[in-house]
């Protein structure tokens, strides 16, 4: 369609206003981890002109940039401490391995799903998609029974085990998605010379799939990292994953908006740059495999 | 069963082998859990001997006269259906916007997928610090322009709690629509829209007559995903009002949460919670009849 110099120009104003519109509570946030109590607490708000310093990230993490706030010692209003490094580690081990736990066993049945014809096929995948349905609050509270029957309260396990277990009707219809794309001539030909199964899953087809797995677990990772409900309802003390830990910076006495922001842009910066990593079959992975850009 | 038998079955042609390892583990993710809930439901904790007991029907009976589980379900349904509406008519437009060769678009589009993966919760957080009265960024944005008094702080008041709420969740998901909606458009053909404008077709006609029926299978995918995760919501509220002021956030998610977790009512939780569950799968079975959306 041909439009005019100046609607373009109004159009390419409008829509730089529009996603700068979103993006402005990014950068708020990130800047209020960037700024001591004054400058937080003003009225009116103070949105660019604020003295930066890195101290919240001193406590939170640990670490020392050389202004002196790099104890562990510094403690929050509720009477806990500030220091999170271990927190990061525990979002990052059960991230990992419960991406590898969904992609593992994802990727086996999506091939079935993919390749083999069999009865109630068309349903078993409408099966999978309806466990994408249940409430996590309605796995969450008779999960919280059963582990503590098996003591899996409050461990890796436990966490690691229902992190993959949510990923897996996304993981299975995605990757079922991307097998689809690899033409079922070459599984054909490659079972007429006599390969198996498992040999043409393994030298063909996995290989063949690997952008598609690498985008599935990626987008797996990010689910996990952001997972709130089952990580609150499943531990205790024992481990804690970044978006619960931060909601315990507000307590009655106050909230330390700092060291949250501080917390919070840490835990969102690694996933930026893995979503734009997947940019390509972003669209893929949030329709679940409905929809192929 | 000899090696033999078992080499030929894990050989064969049966998809079984490559299902089991999935079947297994959503059994214990899905089947269990509600045969769990429905068998707790018909339970109650007793504190003082610090076991369950039979009940009956006496939870099922509680919920239907439960003035607070129907308030909870009104406010999670008003959720819904508000949220639902504004993404999708802000994401249409918005992708419509964006869906132009222009300078830094694809850098728009890039920069608007980001709010996707931050968690929900601190989402949540983030809002709640700009829409505090004191201090907050929003509010203060707000009261420029006339919409907010100084003195009225959001979330603590009845009437604006959930729109509050609302704000958060439609800044941070209106960019899936954006992001769904934008694949859709450009997956359109272009002979349609070439023939309806030597025909001398409005703008406005082309996106009612041609856009809208050619997407409206990526409309019904977005509608049913983001549909199921708004009917749940939970994160939101948790961090941002608990559900208050009084009962003005409560959704059904939160309610069963605190009902299981903070008032130690088992039985009742797991009713609760069954519940969403059973309008969830109600809700979403008959929206894929419907829209005839299929995997």
């Amino acid at each position: 369609m041909q439009q005019s110099a100046l609607a373009r120009t109004l159009r390419t104003i409008a829509g730089w206003l529009v996603v700068g519109a979103f993006f402005f509570p990014i950068y708020f946030w990130t800047s209020v981890a960037f700024r001591d109590a004054k400058d937080i607490f003003n009225w009116p708000p103070i949105f660019f002109n604020f003295q930066p310093t890195v101290r919240n990230f001193e406590q939170v993490f640990g670490i020392s940039l050389g202004f002196g706030y790099g104890s562990q010692e510094a403690v929050t209003p509720g009477g806990g401490n500030f220091y999170m490094g271990p927190r990061l580690w525990d979002s990052i081990v059960v991230a990992s391995l419960s991406t590898v736990l969904a992609i593992v066993v994802a990727t086996l049945a999506s091939y079935a799903l993919s390749r083999m014809h069999f009865r109630g096929r068309h349903e078993f995948v409408n099966w999978v998609l309806s466990t994408r349905m249940m409430p996590p609050v309605a796995v969450a509270i008779p999960m919280f029974f059963i582990f503590k029957q098996f003591n899996l309260l409050d461990t890796y396990v436990g966490v690691i085990l229902v992190h993959g277990l949510m990923n897996l009707p996304l993981a299975v219809l995605l990757l079922k998605s991307f097998f689809d794309d690899i033409p079922a001539e070459i599984d054909e030909s490659a079972l007429l010379d006599g390969a198996s199964r498992w040999t043409i899953f393994r030298r063909i087809v996995l290989p063949m799939a690997k952008g598609g797995i690498a985008a599935t677990a990626v987008l797996c990772f990010i689910f996990s990292w952001t997972e709130f409900l089952f990580v609150l309802t499943l531990t205790q003390t024992g481990l804690k994953t970044v978006p619960v830990v931060s909601s315990t910076f507000v307590t009655s006495i106050g909230t330390a908006w700092g060291n949250m922001a501080a917390l919070g842009a840490a835990a969102i910066v690694p996933a930026f740059i893995v979503v734009l990593l997947v940019q390509r079959h972003l669209v893929r992975g949030l329709t679940m495999g409905s929809l192929k850009q | 069963m000899s090696i033999a038998q078992v080499k030929r079955i894990a050989i064969s042609d049966s998809p079984w082998p490559w299902l089991l390892p999935l079947i297994a583990l959503l059994a214990v993710f899905t089947i269990y859990p509600f045969i769990y809930n429905v068998w707790l439901s018909f339970h109650e904790f007793v504190p003082k001997s610090r076991g369950l007991k039979f009940v009956g029907f006496a939870n099922w009976v509680q919920l239907w006269n439960d003035g607070r589980f129907w308030g909870a379900l009104g406010v999670t349904f008003l959720y819904f259906a508000v949220a639902l509406t504004i993404e999708i008519i802000l994401g249409m437009a918005i992708a419509l916007l964006l869906d132009a060769e222009l300078p830094g678009f694809a850098m728009l589009r890039a920069v608007l997928s980001m709010t996707l993966v931050i968690p929900p919760a601190i989402a949540g957080m983030m809002f709640l610090l700009m829409e505090d009265s004191q201090f907050g960024a929003l509010s203060y944005l707000l009261g420029l322009v006339g919409l907010l008094d100084k003195a009225t702080p959001m979330l603590a008041t009845s009437s604006l709690a959930l729109i509050g709420v609302l704000i958060a969740e439609i800044w941070q998901w209106t960019p899936f629509m954006v992001l769904i909606f934008m694949a859709g458009l450009r997956s359109l053909p272009a002979e349609p829209y070439e023939a309806a404008m030597i025909d001398g077709a409005s703008s406005l006609q082309m996106f009612r007559r041609l856009t809208l029926p050619m997407m409206s299978r990526v409309i019904a995918v977005a509608v049913l995903l983001r549909g199921i995760d708004l009917f749940r919501v939970f994160d939101y509220v948790f961090v941002m009002t608990s559900g208050g002021p009084g009962t003005a956030t409560y959704t059904v998610s939160l309610y069963a949460w605190q009902q299981t977790f903070s008032f130690l009512k088992w039985g009742y939780g797991a009713t609760l919670s069954l519940t969403s569950l059973v309008i969830v799968m109600v809700m979403a079975n008959i929206f894929i009849r419907v829209a005839k959306v299929r995997w």
